[in-house]
């Protein structure tokens, strides 16, 4: 109560200022149904600055109001009726209505059934859809007005400089209907390296930079403002083909029981992640562990017994992540340590060290996402039920196919300087950016 | 082949084998040259090659023993003596040292042989080291087969052990032998090198030979050469044939390069080209070549000039003699030099001029034995009348004085007897005036059957005379004749001639043959007899003038008959035995007339 002006300051948010912002992903289009970039946190970060979506997820994966204000279903869950918000105008001024909710929601989602109804929009799917607000909260599903080749969002910044894949610079909306951004503008340099993020930051010409999983604990340990999520990235192996034969189930077997995933996450990442057997991480559905992760060399020769390799399988890894080559070498050692052959390869192999972000905090979403970005067939959900045995039953099948062997779930980090005050990451690793403000002293500061 | 050429082959021969003995000399010696200074080369660059090797050795020794005093690796050391090792907290640790002192290949390794953290293989941290630890630690680099996930590689490496705290911690480091170690070499013009790495007992692969830009083509080249030193571990040699071209061979001289245990890692080749080499033989074959067809043309030239120079005088002479041969006596050569072909054409010219003098001397002895044998011959025929003359006017005289009454009737047969006699000697004189004023034929077309036929009929009533032996006249005429260029009149003397000098060898009968025939070039009129024939020596001085085997003849009759074939072009021979009559042959030729009858037309 009788703080000085001083403390007052700290505490209390200001407005003003340009957050100076980093990242990996260097994305050619801001069109969120335009082809994703690899790193799908950096595309969905800018996103949610530009675009809203009709339904937003919380960190408890339920289901909150954002353009639409509520919405009900019919008994079958195959109908949705959602009701826009009203009073909201694109970047562009022009004034957001279920027409042009319905039309952003059937270009990208050619097979819904969309329509507007006075203020509401309607959506009717061919099945049960038990979790369609969830999906709706994908950034995929934000609405946009796309007109004569250019896009507009109802978000609460607006795109002042475009540089594809290089710079993006936004200014702070003083009619965002969520409330203005405390920081005026905003400006992210794309397709910067993790090393010169790092430098970036530590010369504070930035604000904001991601930080690799493995470099968790180095940037934590240079004093560095480090926060990171929960872990929402999975890393796997991924089969090119399905399983051929019960002898090609059984090598699949016995690699999964050679892996050494507590030395993955440890060493090569730094503990950047949980090691797990489970598609998604152990925080979301609670029964990950369920799934047995330690190495179990003995079963696995065991299990080659009687069995031979044909041929040395090949592990594709991406050349461009520092750390994957690293992890393709210590998968290969331990299935040499179980007798089985794998030549690592930054080309076309029989299977492929991927990583793949969890898109949603909502299990069933999340999974069905992730089944859609490994290629995998999509889960089979059991009736209406949303609950947790639905989920595991779906994942379990999912994981007896043996195209996929999860190693890792990783978190998302990311590296702030002192001056920027209020950072919520969310559980998913979303910025919150329109949410922070800046402190005083700061560089990029143009207001005193 | 004539002499001149022959001498022009002897002088051009000469010239080209001394030009290529010259060439081929030049070449061997080129040769010895060019293998010795490659030998020289071979032996420079591997002794470099040593000494860079060397070199580099002491220079990773030096870098690994700078990072084990480093403070990284001591902090390490101390850590991993207080407990097992946080593998995660040393992943990057060799990496960034090993790029700080620039070596491609760093381990930390423990005591148990695990390894720590490994710079060319991160992912090994927890496992064992291949490379045996025990016993003492190299001072010096060696060279190190390095296992890597993409495969094997060959490394000079050294060994330094840091003992800090109770557990002493290995560091290995070293320096990849690739082709950046051999462009580091520094190659003389011509020369590379080349590394054939060998993991372990592994068959030949062209995969593993490389160069300083890289993999090699037409690897299996060097497969038998990698085999020999994979088999016996020696140093060998050997000429290596890219293409079909020999300018692409090169010399490759292998050393066996083997790691701490004496086992074979790598072979390091050593690479001379053999185009500067060829290309030098070339040359000298080229300017051989252009030397010796300029030597040979110059050679033929020299050698034509001089051939010219030493046969012109002996082509003199040959000619010389040609012309003396034909008859030219009066033949000379000109002498243009004093040595022995001077000396053999004043020789010629004095053997000619003896000829002729000779010849003169000869006609001259001929012309009065000439004279002597006309003088013969006269007396001789001019006695045989005057004999009877003198007799019959002794006979008038004596006839006057001893019986006046028979005078008159002696006179008027002495009269007839001196008549005839002067008769004779009238007919005697003539024949001889005949002789000398011999005529030149008058050449036209003639029918040799027509004139045979026509003497043949002539003299049918003479060979048929009564109170002599007849003699039978047998004709064998060719059937088809061509005219010949001859004198009618003049051959039917010459047949008529021939004719009676048969008779005349036939007074006892016989059969007289008149034969003609005609080949290419002649026609030919044959009279034979089987008369008593002629002896060698008769028939050698048949034609002689003045000759004759009859007691009453004077000797003209076949000297006129050669004299006219003579002047038709022809000539007339006899072909007798003893015995077995003679024959004559008049051979005049066809068609053409002769050049004198061609002159006398004229």
């Amino acid at each position: 109560m009788f703080s000085t002006p001083s403390a007052m300051a700290a505490t209390r948010p200001r407005y003003g200022g340009t957050l100076r912002v980093a990242m990996r992903a260097a994305p050619t289009s801001l069109d969120p149904a335009g082809p994703q970039a690899p790193d799908w946190f950096g595309s969905r970060n800018v996103s949610l600055l530009v675009f809203d979506t009709l339904v937003t997820v919380d960190n408890s994966g339920r289901p909150q109001p954002a353009l639409a204000t509520s919405w009900q279903s019919e008994p079958s869950n195959q109908r949705w009726q959602f009701s826009i918000r009203r009073d909201i105008t694109f970047q562009d001024g022009t004034a957001l209505t279920s027409d042009a909710v319905a039309a952003s929601l059937r270009a990208v989602n050619p097979t819904w059934k969309v329509f507007s109804a006075g203020d509401a929009v309607i959506i009717e799917r061919d099945s049960a859809t038990v979790n369609l607000p969830a999906e709706l909260a994908l950034p995929r599903n934000s609405i946009v007005r796309r007109e004569g080749g250019k896009i507009s969002g109802t978000g609460p910044f607006t795109v002042t400089q475009w540089a594809p894949g290089k710079k993006l610079v936004l200014t702070a909306r003083e009619d965002y209907w969520g409330g203005r951004a405390f920081v005026d503008s905003i400006e992210i340099e794309m397709g910067k390296t993790f090393r010169d993020q790092m430098i970036s930051l530590g010369l504070g010409k930035t604000d904001v930079i991601e930080v690799a999983p493995e470099q968790l604990h180095r940037a934590s340990a240079e004093s560095s403002r480090v926060e990171h999520s929960e872990p929402v990235e999975l890393m796997a192996l991924v089969f090119a083909r399905d399983r051929q034969s019960a002898d090609d189930g059984r090598i699949r077997e016995a690699l999964a029981l050679s892996l050494d995933r507590a030395s993955l996450n440890n060493v090569v990442l730094q503990s950047g992640g949980e090691p797990s057997a489970a598609l998604l991480p152990n925080w979301m559905t609670g029964y990950a562990f369920v799934f047995p992760s330690n190495v179990d060399l003995a079963h696995a020769r065991q299990n080659l017994v009687g069995v031979r390799q044909t041929a040395p399988w090949t592990l594709g890894y991406d050349a461009t992540d520092p750390s994957a080559r690293v992890v393709a070498e210590r998968i290969a050692l331990n299935a040499h340590d179980a007798g089985l052959a794998l030549q690592p390869t930054s080309s076309a192999a029989d299977l492929r060290l991927v990583r793949v972000p969890l898109v949603s905090l909502d299990a069933h979403v999340a999974l069905a996402e992730l089944a859609k970005s490994l290629g995998l067939t999509p889960p089979k959900y059991n009736g209406n039920s949303n609950s947790e045995d639905d989920v595991y039953a779906a994942e379990n099948g999912v994981l007896q196919s043996q195209r996929v062997i999860p190693l890792l779930h990783l978190r998302s980090a990311s590296a702030v300087q002192a001056t920027v005050k209020d950072w919520h990451k969310a559980r998913d690793g979303s910025w919150n950016l329109p949410g922070i403000w800046l402190g005083p002293g700061m560089p990029g500061t143009d207001k005193p | 082949m004539r002499f001149r050429r022959k001498l022009l082959a002897v002088f051009a021969l000469t010239v080209f084998l001394s030009v290529a003995t010259v060439a081929w000399i030049v070449s061997a010696m080129t040769r010895r040259s060019f293998e010795q200074a490659d030998e020289e080369r071979t032996a420079a660059l591997v002794a470099q090659f040593r000494h860079e090797f060397n070199r580099h050795g002491e220079e990773v020794v030096r870098r690994v023993e700078t990072i084990a005093s480093s403070e990284a690796a001591t902090r390490m050391a101390l850590k991993l003596s207080r407990g097992a090792p946080d593998y995660g907290a040393y992943l990057d640790e060799a990496k960034a040292l090993a790029e700080n002192q620039q070596l491609d290949f760093l381990e930390f390794v423990d005591s148990q042989g695990t390894i720590i953290s490994s710079a060319q293989s991160p992912a090994t941290f927890g496992y064992k080291e291949s490379f045996p630890l025990a016993g003492p630690v190299p001072k010096d680099a060696f060279l190190k087969q390095e296992d890597l996930p993409d495969g094997a590689a060959l490394a000079l490496s050294a060994i330094r052990l840091i003992n800090v705290g109770d557990r002493p911690l290995f560091v290995i480091g070293g320096q990849r032998l690739d082709k950046d170690f051999l462009a580091g070499l520094e190659l003389p013009a011509g020369m590379r090198a080349l590394l054939y790495r060998n993991p372990g007992n592994q068959a030949f692969s062209a995969q593993l030979l490389s160069d300083t830009s890289g993999p090699v083509t037409q690897a299996e080249q060097i497969a038998p050469l990698i085999k020999q030193i994979q088999s016996q571990h020696q140093e060998a040699t050997a000429l290596v044939h890219w293409s079909s071209n020999p300018a692409d061979d090169e010399t490759i001289h292998a050393i066996p390069l083997t790691g701490q245990q004496n086992q074979l890692l790598g072979i390091l080749l050593v690479g001379s080209s053999r185009r500067a080499y060829v290309e030098l033989r070339q040359h000298i074959r080229s300017a051989a070549l252009l030397a010796g067809g300029a030597g040979m043309i110059l050679a033929i030239l020299l050698s034509g000039w001089a051939a010219a120079r030493v046969t012109r005088p002996v082509e003199q002479l040959a000619r010389a003699a040609r012309e003396v041969a034909d008859g030219n006596w009066n033949t000379q050569v000109m002498i243009q030099s004093s040595d022995e072909l001077g000396e053999l054409a004043e020789s010629f010219n004095r053997m000619t001029h003896e000829l002729l003098e000779q010849k003169e001397r000869l006609v001259q002895t001929e012309r009065v034995a000439a004279w002597r044998e006309l003088a013969r011959r006269l007396a001789h025929e001019l006695k045989n009348p005057l004999f009877p003359l003198q007799l019959t006017v002794e006979n008038l005289l004596r006839a006057r004085q001893q019986s006046p009454e028979q005078f008159e009737e002696t006179f008027q047969e002495s009269s007839s007897t001196l008549l005839a006699e002067i008769s004779n000697l009238k007919t005697i004189i003539s024949r001889f005036s005949e002789f000398s004023r011999m005529p030149q034929p008058h050449l036209q077309s003639a029918d040799l059957n027509e004139l045979v036929q026509n003497v043949a009929r002539l003299f049918q009533a003479q060979l048929h005379t009564p109170g002599r032996p007849p003699i039978e006249c047998k004709l064998e005429l060719a059937e088809s004749m061509q005219p010949v260029a001859a004198d009618p009149e003049l051959m039917h003397r010459v047949l008529s001639n021939l004719v009676l000098n048969a008779m005349d060898a036939m007074p006892e009968g016989g059969i007289l043959t008149l034969r003609t025939r005609q080949n290419d070039e002649h026609a030919f009129i044959e009279v034979s007899d089987t008369g008593t024939g002629l002896t060698p020596e008769e028939c050698e001085r048949l034609f002689t003038p003045y000759y004759t085997s009859k007691a009453h003849g004077t000797g003209l009759g076949l000297a006129i008959v050669q004299s006219v074939v003579s002047d038709h072009g022809g000539r007339v021979s006899v072909r007798s035995e003893p015995g077995s009559g003679a024959t004559f042959v008049i051979e005049l030729p066809n068609g053409e007339l002769p050049d004198s009858s061609q002159s006398n037309k004229q």
